[in-house]
């Protein structure tokens, strides 16, 4: 094989410049590689040492009792694993069905001023500080109603939760097939039909990805709680519920009672506890940690295997 | 054989169909009327924080927010000037930016040019993850981890730089032995928007066409001058977006910062004493405000916290389609 | 079609439980309580006898936040009464004095706790607020001085080096005027730079603090309060912490500090305290007798709104920074009578069963002498829920 004049070129201008180069792109690269290894440390160290910590503290009765007086070993946190689910419940409640819909408009009508503007809110909303989606909720709302509460703390969380819920939404929608919307509408099916029977369905895989995500994000958020759910250590649902039935009250009146009253989540527990000097406290505050980091890590993972699959089917 | 029932002419039903065009008009008044209630909480959060802080920002003046040598914050005897906390705020998220961008950036070229194809999963993922851990984790951890065992060290070692001229009000030490600080603030921001940045570099790097790649190389470019000539300058508006969101979260975090930073209300420069960010004061103060203008003043603070946000969008906006102008025009001479 | 039709009535279901949700809140004395609410106004029957039907357990929950100088007390209770009243949970958060009294003031809670008396304009936007004294307690100077022997003599401290430490006048361990009160330990004072916490929250043990500073020197001019802008900080020494546990962990974390802290919290955590030099010249060490010695001096000091300092007492055994820690409830104003009811128990329980005042006293609190408990029972019995008075007994 003869080597061309070119290629002859291109070799000796390598070897006038080669060394410096070559060192520079090694050294570079090398670079990328350790700065992905040092952005890991942290990662293996949290989740390691709240392991460790957090491990050594969990057992049933942690999940299944109220907290104990200050200074007092053994308790559990019952009262903010339910608040948390509580909170979270009506977050998705207030923050799905306005989200889902805001992105159906804003996935047909990009251009028109109100589709611009709304993107542009969606984003500023996004970049809110947490901390004052707590103080609107308590002027608002904790102010006029004189007191604390789940659904407070849930209206806060679900402010929080829209921009990602509108965002994914609308991306889901526009990665459906024009021919399927097309043909629905074609075959005579008005446009909510249309919206509601083939649009969302089609999109609803990535659809539940986005409300996942937002959900992660949401459950470990404590700023925007400390004005609107106060906390309450002792929150009981199983209590309340029971009670309600012993004197006959309406489900209607049981639910008010459930969320009309404040709650503790897991994340404000987490910074209560963790601001105790009592070492049980601090003791407990790590395996806090260690229940709301598994949880909300299952569903980030959960959310992404499904992407993964999807992917994998609709590629397969 | 089941019959389709047809509604006869005008019957209510078959009325009621035509007249909202089979339900359409109900629908898309719905999902208008969604819409509007989004963008009316956006209005209504800015308009609540506008409205309640009137009272502060007739009485308090422009001086609440200004830069001040001496800022003074003392609910007492109701002076209020919040410059200690604004410049903590931009102190501690600038500072961790400016840690942040280099490393997010690295793994950002790692993942998305070099990564071995069987790592790139498992890679992203843990990045990801990063992001999803709560921020109040980050601030267990910080305080009884993280400070002690690499902020103080680093802090101790920084304060060498307090006798340098120019820069010792920024390093008048000694670091509290806790650790916290202005600079355990920043650090802990720094792990924490990471994942943010790196992840949306790497998509941007993913989403280079791969005939610069191809071009580049056929020009006898090294891969390390592939990336740092051709892919980051086409990739910049992408960047910058990163960039301007991770700043975003920087500033407005509230917990892991209450966390770590000591919570003071002094007003001096230096990194290695504690301070309070804005949001870690509301987070502090808000529920104990001792008179009606403590609360004014914290609602100003949180719509201060409000505008930046408000700003730093209208910013990334218009880089975005400044840098998307102009590039194919430099890429071209 | 019956899909389409799912989905919708789905959408429509979400959203009626949205306005369901809000209804709740338009009625949120309905929720808490039964029925009874209206009817005890309108037949004018005592409350307390308008209750025919048990209450289900946990039924009615008092919530109440603010000082964290009484939570550990109110976290005591919270787990006691219940035991007493099956269908009342307490649920306390120690949030600090000034947000304590502020939720009271704002209606958003059903009882505040506050060391931090009310002051004049917080009296007049509260409009019906009453304060109930229910336990004492010391204030105490807790440090982290790795040198010193921990099972060796504490420091000693008095009210002028106090205040220099706190106006960053004393910066280092080994100055003179420590080393002067510390003959036994002076070789071993560090010259190290002392870090000074204090509370970044709004705190009733502050104003108990700063009150006992500003008795003790003119050099205190910072004031007294539960928020305070302090000189340490501006000399960059000062770091703070949220809540009385808060600045406790800061002194746990951080060698060379001192910080106040109440006396409960310094027990219950083995912490090491400072002892004072007092106005008598005394030297004592804060305990529940010398806190009952400052209470002593201050015997008839109480105003009618039941509040008194107790700070830098004249008395030979009397702790100078000790303060008496209250209950604030809205007197008249309160509308949900079956709550209002059971707030009076409570609060009438805190004050008088031995149950509640052992456990306090197990937490190193002190109890109210009899003279005091009486007062506050006379103003509890004042208490009207719609006009009506709410004890019947």
């Amino acid at each position: 094989m003869t080597t061309t004049r070119f290629q002859e070129l291109i070799a000796r201008n390598e070897v006038a410049h080669s060394q410096r180069r070559r060192i520079t792109n090694a050294v570079m690269l090398t670079l990328t590689g350790l700065l992905t290894l040092l952005a890991l440390i942290p990662l293996f160290w949290i989740v390691g040492y709240v392991i460790y910590r957090g491990g050594s503290t969990i057992n049933l009765a942690f999940f299944t009792q109220l907290s104990r007086p200050l200074g007092m070993a053994g308790g559990g946190v019952l009262f903010s694993i339910e608040g948390t689910a509580v909170i979270t419940i009506l977050a998705c409640l207030f923050a799905i069905p306005p989200g889902v819909l805001a992105a159906f408009y804003v996935a047909r009508n990009p251009n028109t001023p109100l589709g611009v503007a709304l993107r542009f809110g969606t984003d500023v909303l996004a970049g809110v500080p947490s901390i004052v989606m707590g103080l609107f909720i308590y002027v608002i709302l904790v102010v006029p109603t004189k007191h604390y509460s789940a659904w407070a703390g849930g209206l806060a969380l679900a402010i929080l939760m829209l921009p990602t819920i509108i965002r994914t939404t609308e991306e889901m929608l526009k990665l459906v097939p024009h021919t399927l919307r097309e043909g629905s509408l074609g075959l005579g099916a008005p446009e909510w039909k249309t919206s509601l029977s083939v649009m969302f369905p089609a999109a609803l895989n990535g659809i539940i990805t986005g409300f996942l995500l937002a959900i992660a994000r949401s459950v470990g958020e404590t700023a925007p709680l400390l004005f609107t759910a106060l906390g309450n250590e002792q929150y009981d649902v199983g209590k309340i519920v029971q009670g309600g039935i012993q004197t006959h009250q309406s489900l209607f009146m049981i639910i008010g009672r459930i969320v009309n009253q404040p709650v503790d989540s897991l994340p404000l527990t987490l910074w209560k506890y963790a601001q105790q000097p009592y070492p049980e406290r601090i003791d407990q505050s790590w395996g806090v940690a260690l229940v709301l980091m598994i949880f909300v890590l299952l569903i980030e993972i959960a959310a992404r295997l499904w992407v993964e699959s999807r992917k994998r089917a609709l590629q397969g | 054989m089941k019959k389709i029932s047809v509604p006869r002419e005008n019957h209510w039903l078959a009325r009621f169909q035509r007249s909202t065009h089979h339900g359409d008009v109900l629908w898309s008044g719905l999902i208008i009327l969604a819409s509007l209630l989004v963008l009316a909480l956006v209005i209504a959060i800015g308009w609540m924080l506008w409205q309640q802080s009137a009272d502060a920002r007739v009485k308090l003046g422009w001086g609440f927010i200004l830069p001040t040598s001496n800022a003074t914050w003392d609910p007492l005897s109701g002076v209020f000037q919040s410059w200690a906390f604004i410049y903590s705020t931009l102190m501690t998220s600038l500072l961790a930016i400016l840690l942040a961008v280099p490393i997010s950036v690295g793994i950002a070229i790692f993942l998305a040019e070099l990564c071995p194809p069987s790592l790139r999963l498992p890679l992203n993922w843990m990045i990801e993850l990063l992001a999803a851990i709560p921020s109040v984790v980050y601030g267990l951890w910080g305080i009884f981890v993280f400070l002690p065992k690499v902020v103080v060290p680093i802090g101790e070692g920084l304060a060498i730089l307090g006798q340098v001229p120019v820069l010792n009000s920024f390093f008048t030490g000694p670091i509290p032995l806790s650790g916290s600080s202005r600079l355990a603030a920043a650090m802990i921001l720094t792990i924490m928007i990471i994942p943010t940045i790196a992840a949306i570099t790497r998509d941007v790097l993913l989403a280079i066409p791969n005939s610069q790649r191809e071009a580049a190389m056929g020009l006898g470019s090294t891969r390390w001058e592939m990336i740092w000539q051709v892919l980051l300058p086409y990739g910049l508006s992408g960047m910058l977006g990163a960039i301007i969101l991770g700043l975003g979260r920087a500033l407005g975090e509230t917990m892991a910062v209450t966390m770590v930073i000591g919570n003071s209300l002094e007003a001096t420069n230096s990194l290695l004493k504690p301070g309070s960010t804005m949001a870690s004061l509301l987070a502090n103060q808000f529920k104990e405000a001792v008179s009606q203008l403590h609360t004014d003043a914290m609602i100003e603070i949180g719509l201060t916290l409000f505008v930046i946000t408000l700003i730093l969008n209208l910013i990334a906006r218009f880089l975005v389609w400044q840098v998307a102008r102009r590039t194919p025009q430099e890429a071209r001479a | 079609m019956s899909k389409f039709l799912r989905s919708f009535v789905f959408v429509t279901i979400a959203f009626s439980f949205l306005l369901a949700a809000c209804g709740t809140v338009a009625t949120p004395a309905a929720t808490t309580a039964p029925a009874m609410t209206q009817a005890s106004g309108a037949t004018a029957i005592p409350a307390s006898t308008a209750t025919p039907t048990p209450l289900a357990p946990g039924s009615v929950t008092l919530n109440g936040s603010g000082s964290t100088f009484q939570a550990p007390a109110e976290s005591e209770y919270a787990f006691a009464f219940p035991l007493v009243d099956p269908a009342v949970a307490i649920n306390y958060q120690g949030t600090g004095s000034g947000a304590g009294k502020k939720a009271i003031i704002d209606g958003t809670v059903d009882f505040a706790g506050t060391d931090a008396i009310l002051t004049a304009d917080e009296t007049t936007s509260g409009k019906d607020l009453q304060m109930y004294p229910f336990l004492a307690g010391a204030t105490v100077m807790t440090y982290n001085i790795p040198e010193l022997d921990p099972k060796g003599p504490a420091l000693i401290l008095d009210g002028n080096t106090l205040v220099g430490i706190y106006n960053a006048t004393i910066t280092k361990w080994n100055d003179p005027a420590i080393a002067a009160l510390n003959p036994q330990i002076a070789s071993k004072l560090p010259a190290k730079p002392i870090t000074v916490a204090h509370r970044s929250d709004g705190s009733g043990t502050t104003a108990i603090f700063t009150a006992a500073l500003t008795s003790f020197s003119t050099a205190w001019t910072a004031g007294s309060g539960t928020t305070i802008n302090w000189p340490a900080d501006k000399a960059g020494n000062g770091v703070g912490g949220n809540g009385n546990q808060g600045v406790t962990v800061a002194v746990q974390n951080t060698p060379e500090s001192i910080g106040y802290v109440e006396y409960a919290y310094a027990v219950s955590n083995k912490l090491p305290f400072a002892q004072m030099v007092n106005k008598a010249g005394q030297t004592v060490s804060a305990s529940p007798d010398s806190t009952k010695a400052a209470m002593a001096d201050f015997a008839n000091a109480f105003t009618p709104q039941l509040t008194a300092t107790i700070v830098n007492g004249s008395g030979a055994g009397s702790w100078p920074i000790a303060g008496y820690t209250y209950i604030i409830i809205h007197q008249t104003s309160m509308t949900d009578c079956v709550k209002a009811s059971k707030l009076v128990e409570y609060i009438n329980w805190i004050l008088t069963s031995p149950v509640a005042t052992n456990r306090a006293q197990a937490l190193g609190y002190v109890p109210m002498p009899s003279a005091v408990q009486q007062l506050a029972l006379a103003k509890l019995a004042q208490v009207t829920c719609n006009s009506q008075p709410v004890m019947t007994h």
